[in-house]
């Protein structure tokens, strides 16, 4: 632990003197340190490398507060705690502002599925054309009548990921049905 | 992950040579000699107060004006500690701010029941605060200039902080140079209104020190 403290500590110096393959080193292990940790607290693999990117740029900005003379982790796990709290927050905040929007959506394609014009076949047909975890979820809250919070329990994710991974469908959905 | 290994060649690419900011211990003590170099200039123009001989003689305005000299090393020493993304592995010593307000509001407490029976307040009393604040203007861009150099990931606290740093420097000259004995007047006039700083210094800090 302290060996691989020490080697963390000791490419960020020689990568401060300018030495790109020691950089190049360092930021590939830090990578590799950080993706558990997003990991397990995102949903979604593409929102993991999202903010990766985030904070290795955050690092790269941030390097000159770095002197080597403590530990390195501690350092970058508070500018990964910090990135990913504003990322959390974006996305919250995001959620919150279409919370409206969600519920809209799902009146309307509640109420298009029991109008004549649009089949329930013709949904269900472009539900199974969605990605393999979307349809799981559509199926589950609109065909077996699950809460978002159910689904969420069975399916092993957490209930705010549910909504947005339903959120997205939806908007896939209603694009196809509009054409 | 092919995205990531592009990023990390091309963060690699611009990995240029850099030197390590100083220690925070070090840039607390050259915002302070800023502080007393910027109070020095503020006295050559202003003045002193003309029974100042007098009042050094006064056990609680010295202690006054010790207090707020703490406040002002103290918050120096956080603002420089919460400019780095780990407040550099010191977090306790970040919240020392925290100590000295407390010592301070022990100091003003005991001033004002020294003050008995109370001295007349003056008849001006917001164009302190505002002086403070006019004087504070400089220490307060020129911190948040330094701050922004670094990488603050607790914005609202240095932000705060910083404000105060800046408020405190101010507050020590209008000490120093206005003839009030009424702690009342100094109580509400020049230090509760480094409640509203602190706030204001929250926003700010969420403004400015982004990065």
């Amino acid at each position: 632990m302290t060996d691989n403290s020490d080697n963390f500590a000791a490419l960020m110096k020689q990568a401060q003197a300018g030495d790109q393959r020691a950089y190049t080193e360092l930021l590939q292990e830090t990578s590799r340190l950080l993706r558990p940790f997003l990991a397990k607290r995102l949903s979604f693999t593409n929102e993991v490398d999202d903010l990766l990117q985030e904070i290795l740029i955050s690092i790269h900005k941030a390097r000159h507060t770095y002197d080597g003379n403590r530990p390195y982790k501690p350092w970058v796990y508070a500018i990964a705690r910090f990135r990913l709290q504003d990322h959390l927050r974006a996305h919250y905040s995001d959620q919150l502002h279409h919370a409206d929007d969600l519920s809209e959506i799902e009146e309307t394609l509640q109420s298009d599925v029991t109008e004549s014009a649009i089949s329930y076949e013709s949904i269900s047909g472009e539900v199974e054309k969605l990605p393999e975890k979307q349809a799981t979820i559509l199926r589950m809250m609109h065909q077996e009548g699950y809460t978002a919070r159910e689904v969420a329990e069975k399916i092993g994710m957490n209930e705010s990921a549910v909504k947005v991974a339903a959120h997205r469908a939806y908007k896939v959905l209603r694009k196809k049905l509009e054409e | 992950m092919a995205d990531i290994d592009k990023l990390i060649d091309k963060l690699a690419q611009d990995g240029t040579a850099i030197k390590p900011a100083h220690h925070p211990i070090l840039l607390s003590i050259e915002w302070i000699m800023v502080a007393v170099f910027y109070l020095a200039i503020a006295f050559m123009l202003s003045g002193f107060r003309t029974d100042l001989s007098l009042k050094l003689h006064e056990t609680w305005f010295v202690a006054e004006l010790a207090a707020l000299a703490g406040i002002l090393v103290a918050t120096s020493l956080s603002a420089a500690l919460l400019s780095f993304p780990d407040l550099h592995q010191m977090r306790r010593v970040a919240l020392v701010p925290a100590l000295t307000f407390a010592l301070f509001a022990l100091v003003m407490f005991f001033a004002w029941r020294a003050d008995s029976p109370p001295t007349p307040p003056p008849v001006h009393s917001v164009e302190c605060t505002l002086s403070i604040t006019m004087l504070a203007v400089l220490p307060a861009v020129w911190i948040f200039f330094v701050m922004r150099r670094f990488a603050s990931t607790h914005h609202y606290w240095a932000g705060s902080i910083a404000l105060l740093s800046a408020f405190s420097v101010g507050a020590i000259w209008l000490r120093l140079y206005e003839q009030t004995d009424s702690i009342m007047h100094v109580i509400d006039w020049h230090y509760l209104p480094m409640i509203a700083i602190g706030i204001l210094g929250m926003w700010l800090g969420k403004v400015v020190l982004k990065w």
